[in-house]
């Protein structure tokens, strides 16, 4: 099925990931500027994504240059064949969030700021503006994920939502939302079963 | 779906959002360590649908001071890395190259060395043949005092002083000592001037009037004593004259030049 994802979602990724390839290529031959025109295509994507998850500016923007720092550094890592240069960056970007918001020092800066707390809340997760990512193939792709995620049932929905824009663990959505783990779990696994197979067909149309 | 696929595909859904416990992040690395090729399969396809979900992010704009630290971190590792460049790593090209160079180097060196050698081999070999024939040299002048000494050396010989002709050469001087037993003889001369290329001087052994010829030689040095050996100069005669005379090249049967030295037994 991936096969049918990364082909039928190439009529909108091609264009995106070949010039995303020829710039981990460059970034490869130490050529900053590559580095520079990835950070100008995914820089407002990736903090919206750090941000949902983390809620503090100053802390967000220290993550967004980990994941760049990090891209520059390891860009020898990126393996072609295991998918996208974009599918890394996200994974990369995400990884380093949570790792930051589950981190002691982290968890203690939120203990001691109330502020946070009032800013602790879901994340919005459809823009209304019409291409708040200035990008459109980045917008078409997103309005494809929009409709998988509207087939999806609601309450497998939240559970994908507040575990991948809030960066909330199976146990934290259980003691937030009020839910056995196990249902957790199983919503989990049910809607991310649903989204892939929703997203291949949806790609497919 | 076997309890085990299904507790994969549970493990993988929550791995790829970032939100197992610790334990249930365990217990699934150690199930993708025996996963099988579909279940890589649905672990790349989980990643790449939840990854997906990023699109739906509101963009946010971060401070400009974001990128322009990491430019600056990107552009001190580069230019680390550019100065580290001065540590050619030896690529076939590199190598191939250096082995060039050095083989073209040592090249110019063996021909110079090879040049140097030849010369010095060239002039080894005119010493040898100078010395050789220096050698031959010596050895035929051995050879010949050996044979005069070997004259004197006899018990019975027959000395006759010659004396220079005042017309000729006043000061010319002569001496034959003549091993009659043996019919050889040492002709001996001095103060008689050199010969021309086309001349000889030829001795005479005279008797009863009658000159035989006894041989002919050639004179360059005349200042030095110049000895000479006759052979075949047999005479059973207890009287008679040795005379020298310049005569054309290689001597004639009766003497027709210029006599220089003289002299009786």
């Amino acid at each position: 099925m991936l096969f049918f994802i990364l082909t039928t979602i190439g009529k909108f990724l091609t264009k995106d990931e070949e010039r995303d390839r020829a710039l981990i290529a460059r970034i490869k031959a130490r050529d900053a500027s590559a580095l520079s025109e990835l950070y100008d295509n995914y820089n407002r994507l990736l903090f919206g994504l750090i941000l949902s998850i983390l809620k503090k500016r100053e802390e967000a923007e220290d993550t967004l240059q980990e994941v760049f720092t990090k891209i520059w550094e390891k860009a020898e890592q990126f393996d072609l064949e295991r998918g996208t240069v974009y599918t890394w960056i996200v994974s990369l970007t995400r990884n380093k969030s949570i790792d930051r918001l589950r981190s002691k020092v982290y968890k203690e800066q939120k203990k001691q700021s109330t502020s946070l707390d009032d800013e602790d809340v879901f994340h919005p997760l459809y823009s209304d503006e019409s291409d708040p990512l200035e990008n459109t193939i980045l917008t078409e792709r997103a309005k494809i994920v929009r409709d998988a995620l509207n087939k999806i049932s609601e309450k497998q929905r939240k559970v994908l939502q507040v575990a991948y824009f809030n960066g909330m663990s199976q146990s934290e959505i259980s003691e937030e939302f009020d839910i056995p783990l196990g249902t957790v779990k199983t919503r989990m696994r049910d809607g991310m079963m649903k989204l892939r197979e929703f997203l291949a067909q949806d790609i497919e149309l | 779906m076997s309890n085990e696929n299904n507790r994969f595909t549970e493990l993988c859904a929550g791995h790829v959002l970032n939100a197992l416990s610790e334990i249930d992040e365990q217990e699934f690395q150690r199930l993708l360590s025996q996963a099988d090729a579909e279940q890589l399969q649905l672990l790349d396809e989980m990643r790449t649908a939840a990854s997906e979900l990023a699109t739906l992010t509101s963009g946010e704009t971060p401070s400009p001071t974001v990128k322009q630290k990491i430019m600056q971190v990107a552009k001190e590792s580069a230019s680390k890395k550019s100065s580290y460049a001065t540590i050619y790593k030896m690529t076939w090209y590199r190598l191939a190259a250096a082995a060039a160079v050095l083989f073209v180097f040592t090249s110019i060196g063996l021909v110079m060395y090879s040049t140097g050698l030849q010369e010095e081999v060239q002039n080894k070999e005119t010493l040898i043949s100078q010395q050789q024939s220096t050698i031959e040299r010596l050895e035929t002048e051995v050879q010949r005092k050996e044979e005069l000494l070997t004259i004197l050396e006899a018990r019975n010989v027959d000395l006759v002083m010659m004396d220079g002709l005042a017309e000729m050469s006043p000061n010319g001087y002569g001496k034959v000592v003549w091993d009659k037993k043996g019919g050889n003889a040492l002709l001996q001369v001095a103060n008689i001037p050199s010969v021309p290329i086309d001349k000889d001087y030829q001795l005479w052994f005279i008797v009863n009037g009658q000159p035989i010829s006894a041989g002919v030689f050639a004179v360059d040095d005349p200042e030095s004593d110049n000895f000479f050996k006759i052979e075949q100069l047999q005479s059973s005669a207890d009287e008679g004259a040795f005379a020298i005379t310049m005569e054309p090249k290689g001597g004639v049967p009766q003497p027709t030049g210029d006599m220089y030295l003289l002299g009786n037994m």
